[in-house]
């Protein structure tokens, strides 16, 4: 128990010494240079402003991260079943893979109006937003982890009669688990992206504002201390996210993962 | 197949070359950003009246893409009025997110062009920046609706959705005035697309623009103007830094001055000007610009500019917008500063 609260302060206290020296030299060089609050508001403001708008943000900061969970859980679903798809068929890969590749390279700030008009305001269209980005890493790991596997193994399961499906489930898919962990840490991250982005175009309604929309009225007010905060509150609910992401495929790696993956498995506990 | 390593370099060198291109081509001194921002302000540049050493340069950046709302500075630039005053006045476009305020609160920008309400906002910020003069009397910001929907004045508003950008203090003054039972409010998609295809729609728009497109789009636009409901911020307003007033109050005058004139000749004529703009930003036709100069001329030349010229600014206006702001929980009462905001003392001539 004593090793472990140890190794946690080993862990924890350098990334916190320099978040404080940080804070620390961004006062002071405020207050040193006069910078106009305008501009760029001290830590101080920052905080004071997180403070008398603490309700809103921790409102804004439910619904923004209930469409991002949303929309990841969806690209979560679809994107492993166009993994599984892919798998399959070596046709349906190649003709459909490089407009996967479109979902990549589309700049989701241009398409969102369009998305808003398919999809209607509100809770849909922002969900629509933070689908279409987090769907393209599921989809690419995904198909690798369900295609890259030991040509001895296959050659394994062939050699023992096995059935498609066996194949599928008992080999390819084990196999797919850590390339599908990796994508969803890299999906979750890019959701919280595509909700914030997606409420600038959608909305949430007449009386319920997400942090994109606090951030664009704080900017529009000049109130740019308001602005930092909610931006800040944005990232601490990407990192939340991501660390919930983060535990629960650990918790699969190691609980379900089978042998050889063992020693990356430590690897991400570390 | 894999890429031999000649292929590979020669990929390599193309992306290269291509990114060599790419940094070589942006004009030195246009800001970086805004592509139609650069391009207008090149534009600008390639006039045949450039760089004159008895001339000062200054810039007046605009809050949006150039448009008739802005007609007054462009016929000042196209007439000559600017180099008569001995300024070599360079317009720079604006678009949704340029920050306005802050590069005139900066100092990277002379001049700029906001809203009252917008000023406003800055001195409750401690931002030093002060109106100069107010070119529109009366706000061009409306809602419109479909006439078909039977909608007469804003009490007709309910069960239906409205677009306005939740930024936009029009929008929360709005929010707080009317009671709006059913109405969903949706973010502004900056075009008409979606009024024309639902009925029980409207949107915001500003009178000379929105309306016109939504018509020659085959709709039925019905224009409810914000300043009938009491809420009308001087608009278009030309402004600065309060620094440059006390330090240059000559500059500022000569500005002030060739801006009036420039109004005054806009609302005379305004063809040479819509030219201009056309060239800057050619997404605005001809056509829509001349509607938008005829539709300004009541918004410009009311009862109050017929007496004292254009540009005029009261106290009691500003007040008043200052009180609607706190009213709307937009400002907070310690932070109105109402006679910093705005001074008239450059409207009669030289200081």
């Amino acid at each position: 128990m004593k090793r472990a609260g140890v190794r946690l302060l080993q862990v924890a206290l350098p990334p916190l010494a320099f978040f404080a020296a940080i804070v620390a030299i961004w006062q002071l060089a405020t207050m040193l240079w006069d910078i106009p609050g305008y501009l760029v508001p001290s830590p101080g403001r920052v905080l004071g402003a997180a403070r008398e708008h603490a309700a809103d943000l921790r409102a804004a900061m439910r619904l923004t991260g209930s469409g991002a969970l949303c929309g990841f859980g969806l690209g979560l679903l679809a994107g492993t079943a166009m993994g599984l798809l892919f798998s399959q068929s070596r046709v349906i890969q190649r003709s459909v893979y490089p407009y996967a590749i479109f979902l990549q390279t589309v700049p989701i700030v241009a398409i969102a109006p369009l998305l808003i008009m398919w999809f209607g305001n509100g809770f849909g269209g922002v969900v629509a937003v933070s689908f279409i980005l987090s769907l393209f890493p599921i989809i690419t790991n995904a198909t690798a982890g369900l295609t890259l596997v030991d040509t001895n193994l296959l050659e394994l399961f062939e050699i023992n009669n096995a059935s498609r499906a066996q194949t599928l489930f008992k080999l390819r898919l084990p196999n797919a688990v850590p390339h599908l962990v990796v994508g969803a840490k890299i999906s979750c991250g890019l959701s919280v992206i595509g909700a914030i982005v997606g409420e600038i175009s959608a909305g949430f309604g007449t009386e319920s504002f997400g942090l994109g929309t606090l951030i664009n009225m704080a900017t529009s007010k000049l109130d740019t201390a308001y602005a930092f905060a909610a931006v800040i509150c944005s990232t601490l609910l990407s990192i939340a996210i991501f660390a919930a992401v983060n535990s629960i495929g650990a918790t699969i790696m190691a609980r379900w993962h089978i042998a050889p993956a063992r020693s990356s498995t430590t690897d991400m506990n570390a | 197949m894999a890429p031999s390593l000649k292929q590979t370099m020669l990929l390599a060198g193309l992306l290269l070359g291509l990114l060599a291109a790419g940094c070589s081509r942006r004009p030195s001194g246009a800001p970086p950003g805004d592509d139609s921002a650069a391009d207008a302000a090149t534009r600008d540049g390639d006039e045949p009246q450039r760089a004159d050493p008895t001339l000062t340069a200054v810039t007046l950046q605009l809050n949006w893409y150039p448009e008739a709302e802005h007609g007054g500075f462009y016929a000042a630039l196209a007439h000559g009025y600017y180099r008569e005053a001995g300024l070599d006045v360079k317009i720079l476009a604006g678009g949704p997110e340029t920050p306005v305020l802050q590069q005139v609160a900066r100092r990277a920008a002379t001049f700029g062009v906001v809203n009252a309400d917008n000023i406003l906002f800055g001195r409750a910020q401690q931002a030093p920046v002060v109106a100069l003069m107010a070119p529109l009397q009366i706000s061009p910001r409306c809602l419109i609706v479909h006439e078909s929907s039977g909608i007469r004045e804003f009490d007709d508003l309910k069960n239906m959705t409205i677009a306005m950008s939740n930024s936009n203090a029009f929008s929360q003054f709005l929010r707080h005035k009317l009671p709006l039972p059913g109405v969903k409010i949706v973010p502004y998609p900056g075009n008409v697309a979606q009024f024309l295809l639902n009925k029980d729609y409207a949107q915001q728009g500003y009178v000379f623009s929105e309306p016109f497109v939504a018509r020659k789009e085959g709709g039925d636009p019905k224009v409810l103007m914000l300043s009938k409901l009491g809420y009308n911020p001087y608009t278009s307003l030309l402004f600065t830094h309060d620094d440059q007033v006390r330090e240059h109050p000559r500059l500022v005058s000569k500005m002030v001055t060739a801006s009036v004139r420039g109004w005054a000749q806009y609302m005379r004529s305004s063809d040479e000007a819509n030219a201009w703009i056309h060239r800057v930003n050619p997404q605005m036709e001809l056509d829509i610009l001349q509607y938008g100069a005829e539709t300004l001329k009541p918004l410009v030349l009311d009862e109050v500019a017929e007496q004292q010229g254009i540009g005029a600014m009261s106290r009691a206006r500003w007040q008043t917008l200052a009180d609607q702001l706190v009213e709307s929980e937009q400002l907070k009462p310690d932070d109105v500063r109402v006679d910093q905001a705005f001074t008239t003392q450059f409207l009669h001539g030289e200081p």
